[in-house]
C-alpha cells in the first residue's frame, strides 16, 4: 500500500512552512522564470515594466477594449456598465489548441483592470490573478498577452478585479466573453449549429439573505446580453442538431436552464469532454461553469431556451427557439424538480486511484453583521491570511472540499483542472473540471496531479465571497 | 399601528383621557413586508407591571395583560395586508375582546435599490370603548429603516387620527417610534426602542402628558421562520404605563411555490 500524506493545512508537505513575507518575496522570482520559459506579457505604457517578450511590431491576434459603455438589454432597459470591445459578451474569442495567440487588451477607464483566461492551463504571467504575480493593466495602459491555449473546449475571459462593495465592478459588470479552443486535431463536428449562449445577472442590489446576512439580488437578466424577447430568436429546422456552448457569466447566482419539449444531450463540462454523455431535461451551471450539449430539434414550435425558475426567466434571462415556419407565443419552461448531480456524467464503474497526498480544505464563515456580508474563510483564514496549500509537481492530491457553511461554492482553481472522485460521499470519476459546486454542508472530493508549476489562485467564483476573503493560493513545493 | 396603544385621546383634554392607554402592539414597524404566498402570525403579549387604576367608564391598565393576535399576508413583493385581534384579561374583568384593525402596507420594492428601506402603512379599526374611549381611529405610518454592518435604525413618524370617540375634533396626532439595534451574533440582537405620542400636532402636550417609554429590547434570530423580540418598558412620564414587559413572538407560513 502506498503511504497517504495527511496534510494540516498550516504546514507544507515537506515538513517546511512557509511565512507569507517569504512567499511574497519568493513569488516574484518564480513567476519570472515562467516568463521566460513559456509566456508573453509587457505592459506597454508602464515606466519600468518588463522588457518586451514580442517582438517590435508585432501585430496581436485579438485585441480587447476595456471601456464603460451604455448597453441595451431592452428596448426600455439600459445600463452602463464596463465591458470588452463595447459588446456583451464580449467578441468570441477562437483559437486552437497548441497554436500561440497574442491579445492585445487597453484598458480606458480609470481604474487598474486585470483580464483572466478562464480554464487555460497557462503561465502565471498570462492567466490574469494579481494574487497569483499577474500584471494589473494600469487605467489608461495597456498590456499585451500571449500564451499557447491548452486545453480545448469551451472557456471564457473575464475581469478578475475585486467588487468588494461596489457592485459596478467586477463580474458585476459585462466584463466577460467566450473563449473557445479548437481541438489541435480539429473539430469533429457532429452538429448542424453552434450556438453560443452566455447568462449574465444586472442591476445588483444588497438583500437580506435567509441566514441572516447580506446577499446579492438582482433586477434583471440576460441570454447573450438581451433579456428574454428582445434578442434575435435562434433559428433552427427540425432535425436539426444543435450544440450549444452554455456558459454562466453570472457573479454570484447558479442557474437552471431548460429548453421545453427537448432534451441536453452533455458533451462536457468546462470544456472536458465527460465520460457519460448523459441526457438531461434542465442544465444546472453555477457561476463560471460551462455546458456543451447538443440538442437535436424534434419539437417543431417556438421556445424559450430560458431560466428553469420563472423568476429568473420573468427578470429576462431567456432566449427564444424558433423552428423555420413556426410562429406564435413561445412556450415556457416549467421549472419541475430541479435536480443536478455530476455523477450522471461521471463513469458507471469509477477507477479507484489512490493519492499522494491529501489535502482538507474547509469552507466556513464567520458573521458580520445582518447588515454586512459574511467573512469567509479557507481552513480557518481568509485571504490575504490564508496559509498557502503546498502541491508537488507530478503527484496526484485528493482535494477534499468540506463545506461547512450554510451557502453552496462554485470553487474555481486557476491553471488546472482536477477531477470529481466523490460527491457527497459517493465515488465517481471522468468528470474533470475547473470549477465545481459544493452545495451547503457537503463534501467534494477532488484530484489534483499538479502538473502547471507556478502560483495558482483557488476561490470561490462567487464574487462577493471572493471579495470577503474565500481565496487561497496553491503553492508548488 | 398603533405603538403604545389606542391613543390616549389628545393627551391635552383631560387627565383620564391621558390615563387611556393600553398596550396592544408595542413594535417599530422595519420596511420589509412580508413576502407573497406566505403568511406572519404574530402573537404579542404584554404585561403592564405597573400603570393606571380604573376609571369610570374605563378598564385598568395596572396588571394587565394583553394578548394581540396579528396576522399579516404577502400579497406581492412590495405589499401586505395585516389584521389584529386585540384583547385583554385583567383581573375582576376575565379575558375581553377589545378590538380589531386592518393594516395595508406597500414599500419602496428593493429592485429599486434606494440607499434606506421605505415602507407606508395604514392602520384602521375598532376598539371598545371599555378600553379607549376614542372607538373609531386611523393611523398612516411612514417607516424608514437601514441595516449597515452589525447596525439597524429604523424611523416610524405616526400621525393618527380619531374617527369616533372623545378626541374627534382634536385632529391629527403625532406618535413616533424609533429603534436602534446591534447584532451581538448572528442571533442575539439587542438594542433600544422608543415610543412616545406628543399629542396634537397643531397642540403638543406638555411633557407631563406626553407619552414616552423606552424599551431595551432584544430580538433573537433563531430562524428564518420565526421572530422572536422581547423587552421591558419604562415610562417615565405620567401619561405613560410605567412599568411594561412586552414579548413578540412570530412565525412565518408559506403558501404555494415561492419565487426563487
Amino acid at each position: 500500500m502506498e503511504p497517504t500524506i495527511q496534510v494540516r493545512p498550516e504546514d507544507s508537505v515537506c515538513g517546511r512552512t512557509t511565512s507569507r513575507r517569504a512567499f511574497l518575496t519568493a513569488a516574484p522570482l518564480a513567476a519570472g522564470a515562467l516568463w521566460a520559459r513559456s509566456s508573453f506579457a509587457r505592459a506597454q505604457t508602464v515606466p519600468g515594466a518588463s522588457p518586451p517578450l514580442v517582438e517590435p511590431g508585432v501585430k496581436p491576434d485579438y485585441t480587447l477594449e476595456i471601456s464603460e459603455i451604455e448597453w441595451e438589454l431592452a428596448p426600455k432597459k439600459k445600463i452602463r456598465t464596463a465591458a470588452y470591445n463595447g459588446q456583451i459578451p464580449g467578441p468570441l474569442l477562437r483559437v486552437t489548441e497548441g497554436k500561440q495567440v497574442s491579445i492585445e487588451i487597453g484598458n480606458r477607464l480609470d481604474r487598474e483592470e486585470i483580464v483572466h483566461w478562464h480554464g487555460q492551463w497557462i503561465p502565471v504571467e498570462a492567466d490574469g490573478a494579481m494574487e497569483e504575480g499577474s500584471p494589473m493593466i494600469p487605467a489608461g495602459g495597456s498590456l499585451l498577452v500571449g500564451f499557447t491555449p491548452r486545453p480545448a473546449g469551451l472557456h471564457w475571459y473575464h475581469t478578475h478585479a475585486m467588487a468588494q462593495r461596489d457592485l459596478k465592478r467586477g463580474l458585476y459588470s459585462g466584463q466577460f466573453g467566450i473563449l473557445q479552443v479548437a481541438p489541435a486535431s480539429g473539430d469533429p463536428g457532429r452538429y448542424d449549429q453552434e450556438q453560443f449562449i452566455v447568462l449574465h445577472d444586472w442591476e445588483p442590489y444588497y438583500t437580506a439573505s435567509d441566514d441572516g446576512s447580506m446577499m446579492v439580488s438582482y433586477v434583471c437578466g440576460s441570454v447573450n446580453g438581451k433579456m428574454l424577447g428582445h434578442g434575435e430568436p435562434i433559428r433552427v429546422r427540425e432535425g436539426e442538431r444543435v450544440l450549444f456552448q452554455i456558459l454562466n457569466a453570472s457573479a454570484t447566482e447558479p442557474h437552471w436552464l431548460a429548453l421545453p419539449g427537448h432534451k441536453f444531450q452533455v458533451l462536457a463540462m468546462d470544456g472536458a469532454p465527460v465520460a457519460t454523455q448523459a441526457t438531461v431535461e434542465t442544465l444546472r451551471l453555477g457561476p463560471a461553469e460551462r455546458i456543451t450539449a447538443v440538442v437535436t430539434m424534434d419539437a417543431p414550435g417556438v421556445w424559450v431556451l430560458g431560466e428553469a425558475q420563472k423568476a429568473f426567466r420573468d427578470a429576462g434571462m431567456g432566449t427564444v427557439i424558433e423552428y423555420a415556419g413556426r410562429t406564435g407565443k413561445p412556450h415556457e419552461p416549467d421549472a419541475g424538480k430541479l435536480m443536478w448531480d455530476y455523477r450522471v456524467f461521471g463513469d458507471a464503474t469509477p477507477v479507484v486511484h489512490r493519492p499522494d497526498v491529501t489535502i482538507p480544505l474547509v469552507f466556513t464563515s464567520r458573521f458580520k453583521g445582518h447588515g454586512a456580508l459574511d467573512e469567509w474563510m479557507i481552513n480557518g483564514k481568509s485571504w490575504p491570511d490564508a496559509d498557502p496549500i503546498i502541491v508537488h509537481e507530478g503527484l496526484r492530491h485528493r482535494l477534499v472540499f468540506d463545506n461547512r457553511s450554510m451557502d453552496d461554492h462554485p470553487v474555481h482553481l486557476h491553471r488546472h483542472n482536477f477531477e470529481l472522485v466523490s460527491i457527497r460521499g459517493a465515488a465517481t470519476g471522468g468528470v474533470h473540471k475547473d470549477v465545481v459546486i459544493v452545495e451547503a454542508g457537503t463534501k467534494v472530493e477532488v484530484d489534483l496531479v499538479a502538473s502547471n508549476p507556478g502560483n495558482t489562485l483557488f476561490h470561490c467564483h462567487q464574487q462577493d465571497h471572493m471579495d470577503m476573503g474565500f481565496m487561497t493560493l496553491f503553492r508548488y513545493a | 399601528m398603533k405603538l403604545l396603544s389606542f391613543f390616549l385621546a389628545a393627551c391635552g383634554l383631560c387627565a383620564a383621557a391621558a390615563q387611556a392607554q393600553g398596550n396592544y402592539e408595542i413594535q417599530v414597524y422595519g420596511a420589509d413586508t412580508v413576502a407573497p404566498r406566505s403568511t406572519m402570525v404574530e402573537l404579542h403579549s404584554n404585561f403592564t407591571a405597573k400603570g393606571h387604576p380604573a376609571m369610570v367608564g374605563l378598564a385598568a391598565t395596572n396588571h394587565a395583560e394583553h394578548e394581540t393576535v396579528e396576522i399579516t399576508q404577502g400579497i406581492n413583493d412590495w405589499s401586505e395586508l395585516g389584521f389584529y385581534i386585540f384583547t385583554s384579561e385583567q383581573s375582576g374583568l376575565g379575558m375581553q375582546w377589545v378590538g380589531d384593525h386592518i393594516r395595508p402596507r406597500v414599500r419602496v420594492p428593493e429592485k429599486w435599490r434606494w440607499p434606506v428601506g421605505v415602507s407606508l402603512s395604514t392602520e384602521a379599526g375598532y376598539q371598545r370603548a371599555l378600553f379607549s374611549p376614542d372607538t373609531w381611529t386611523w393611523e398612516i405610518r411612514p417607516i424608514i429603516d437601514k441595516t449597515t454592518g452589525r447596525w439597524y435604525f429604523a424611523v416610524n413618524p405616526a400621525l393618527e387620527r380619531t374617527w369616533h370617540g372623545p378626541d374627534v375634533n382634536l385632529g391629527i396626532d403625532f406618535s413616533p417610534a424609533v429603534k436602534i439595534s446591534y447584532d451581538f451574533t448572528k442571533q442575539i440582537t439587542g438594542g433600544l426602542e422608543y415610543y412616545a405620542d406628543y399629542g396634537s400636532i397643531t397642540n403638543i402636550a406638555s411633557l407631563h402628558n406626553q407619552q414616552q417609554q423606552f424599551f431595551p429590547a432584544i430580538d433573537l434570530n433563531v430562524s428564518p421562520k420565526w421572530e422572536i423580540n422581547f423587552g421591558v418598558g419604562i415610562g417615565p412620564t405620567s401619561a405613560t404605563d410605567h412599568w411594561i414587559v412586552k414579548g413578540i413572538v412570530g412565525r412565518h407560513f408559506d403558501w404555494g411555490k415561492q419565487k426563487q
